[in-house]
């Protein structure tokens, strides 16, 4: 997806930041395992948050060859309930957007996410019959998403609601009403900030090609760069006030770390011009 | 109910500062200033129930030792996470603004809307209940205008400009301890700009 969701690792215990990197891989492998090698390509940290919602159980933890590293590495594996749901829903995701791309460019542009999506769909097939609701969701909100582009939607808030809405429904309902509401605030004001923030980050792109984006939409005079990030805020203390009330058992640590200060500073990169440049370069590195 | 000590997340043995430590950190994380006008108000007063039952059942199984002193300061009913009551000029669209309250209140957010939409005229109140409609949605910033707008048409009205003050805050969360405030915050954009600045110097 667009690996925002990223913890600030200085603040991370030296324990929180070994789980947390085991917890990575360990989604990379049940990518692996349930939808094969294709779906790891698209492997990113926004799901490894989706696993820590989904389960608060203790991981537990097995060393298996790295294929990044052409298997000549063991890396830590972590093992949790979580990672399957959220495997699925990454897997899912992964292939709409592909298949979204396609529709969206000509025949040659699309040819490279066509390719891609047509190496991902026996991976995506199992993860659809996996999770029939969430498919749905995700095919239906990305067709509405896509109608309110051309039609240059000017509410930020209504185009931003279908990607929330989208992302709130991947974690799967547990039964305990309690708990799917506030992961289903967590999870929407998640995906508000995401699309968001994503859209200040391409806003310069879209003014040049002319693209739709819901800021400029939104702001045809000029982005209010202070109401942005106040709106942006809200969204953070929403989901944050809803993670308050789950009980995220072995991960919470993890996830505060997120909500509190990773997600502020990837915004705080992205406002400030600089979160190319520094996602290139911990790309380069390893989790 | 649940063992007292477990939903404080305290030992038994625990002493009674620590348990009043325990007791005075969930209050402030449940605390319904946290939760003004948000969906999951109804929770978080109910997380604070309990806290305030294991409290006191913990503070009568202990007072026979004379350990007890004082309640602890927060009480559930301070807050009522409804709308209050208002009078209107016009008796129809007083009734038909009060549907929309209660409505919205119980989370009926379908029905609220369809009510809004019949409404004769756009006042003031329409604004301000579209606007809070937009709130419990998500939506924050049809929100914020539409509750501006709620401001303008009527300037002197308290709930309004309380509830404006609130979004242009960005809203209230609770902060645990050790992830602080605006401070902390520039540290972390000074960090960020300072391991820009070598990764720059670097890659050259």
């Amino acid at each position: 997806m667009f690996g925002y969701v990223r913890p600030w690792r200085d603040e991370l215990k030296v324990c929180q930041d070994r789980d947390y990197q085991a917890l990575y891989c360990g989604l990379c492998r049940t990518l692996g395992r349930r939808h094969g090698l294709v779906a790891r390509m698209f492997l990113n940290y926004d799901f490894t948050f989706l696993a820590m919602l989904l389960d608060g159980g203790r991981p537990e933890t097995t060393r298996e060859r790295c294929p990044a590293w052409l298997w000549c590495r063991k890396k830590t594996c972590a093992a949790t309930a979580g990672l399957d749901g959220a495997a699925d829903a990454a897997t899912i995701l992964s292939y709409w957007k592909l298949r979204d791309t396609v529709a969206d460019s000509s025949f040659w542009r699309g040819l490279p996410a066509r390719f891609l999506s047509r190496l991902l769909r026996r991976g995506y097939r199992k993860a659809a019959a996996a999770r029939p609701v969430f498919d749905g969701t995700v095919r239906d909100c990305l067709e509405e998403l896509t109608a309110l582009e051309k039609d240059n939607c000017p509410s930020m808030d209504r185009t931003a609601d279908t990607f929330a809405r989208l992302l709130a429904a991947a974690a799967p309902p547990t039964g305990e009403a309690a708990r799917d509401r506030a992961t289903e605030q967590l999870l929407y004001h998640l995906g508000r900030w995401i699309y968001l923030v994503d859209a200040w980050d391409d806003l310069e792109a879209d003014q040049k090609t002319g693209a739709y984006n819901p800021i400029l939409a939104r702001f045809p005079a000029g982005a209010d760069r202070d109401y942005l990030r106040t709106t942006l805020r809200h969204s953070l203390n929403l989901a944050r006030s809803a993670m308050a009330l789950l009980e995220l058992g072995h991960w919470e640590a993890t996830v505060e770390n997120i909500l509190y200060l990773g997600l502020p500073a990837v915004e705080e990169l992205v406002f400030t011009g600089r979160w190319k440049a520094v996602n290139h370069r911990d790309r380069r590195q390893d989790p | 109910m649940n063992d007292p000590y477990s939903v404080l997340g305290v030992k038994p043995d625990a002493s009674d500062d620590e348990i009043k430590r325990a007791y005075r950190d969930l209050a402030r994380k449940y605390h319904p200033d946290n939760y003004q006008n948000n969906p999951l108000a109804d929770l978080a007063e109910e997380k604070m129930k309990e806290i305030n039952e294991a409290y006191d059942t913990i503070n009568k199984m202990r007072s026979g030792g004379g350990g007890y002193s004082g309640g602890g300061g927060y009480s559930g009913g301070g807050y009522q996470g409804s709308y209050h009551h208002q009078q209107y000029n016009s008796s129809q669209s007083a009734s038909l603004y009060n549907q929309v309250r209660q409505a919205i209140n119980m989370n009926d957010l379908g029905r609220a809307e369809q009510l809004l939409r019949t409404a004769p005229t756009q006042d003031a109140e329409w604004h301000f209940l579209t606007g809070s409609l937009a709130y419990r949605k998500g939506w924050l910033d049809e929100a914020l205008q539409h509750i501006q707008t709620a401001c303008n048409m009527a300037p002197s009205n308290a709930e309004y400009r309380q509830a404006l003050l609130m979004m242009r805050q960005g809203g209230q969360a609770y902060r645990p301890y050790g992830y602080g405030n605006s401070p902390d915050a520039c540290d972390l954009c000074t960090a960020c700009m300072c391991l820009n600045c070598m990764c720059g110097g670097c890659g050259n």
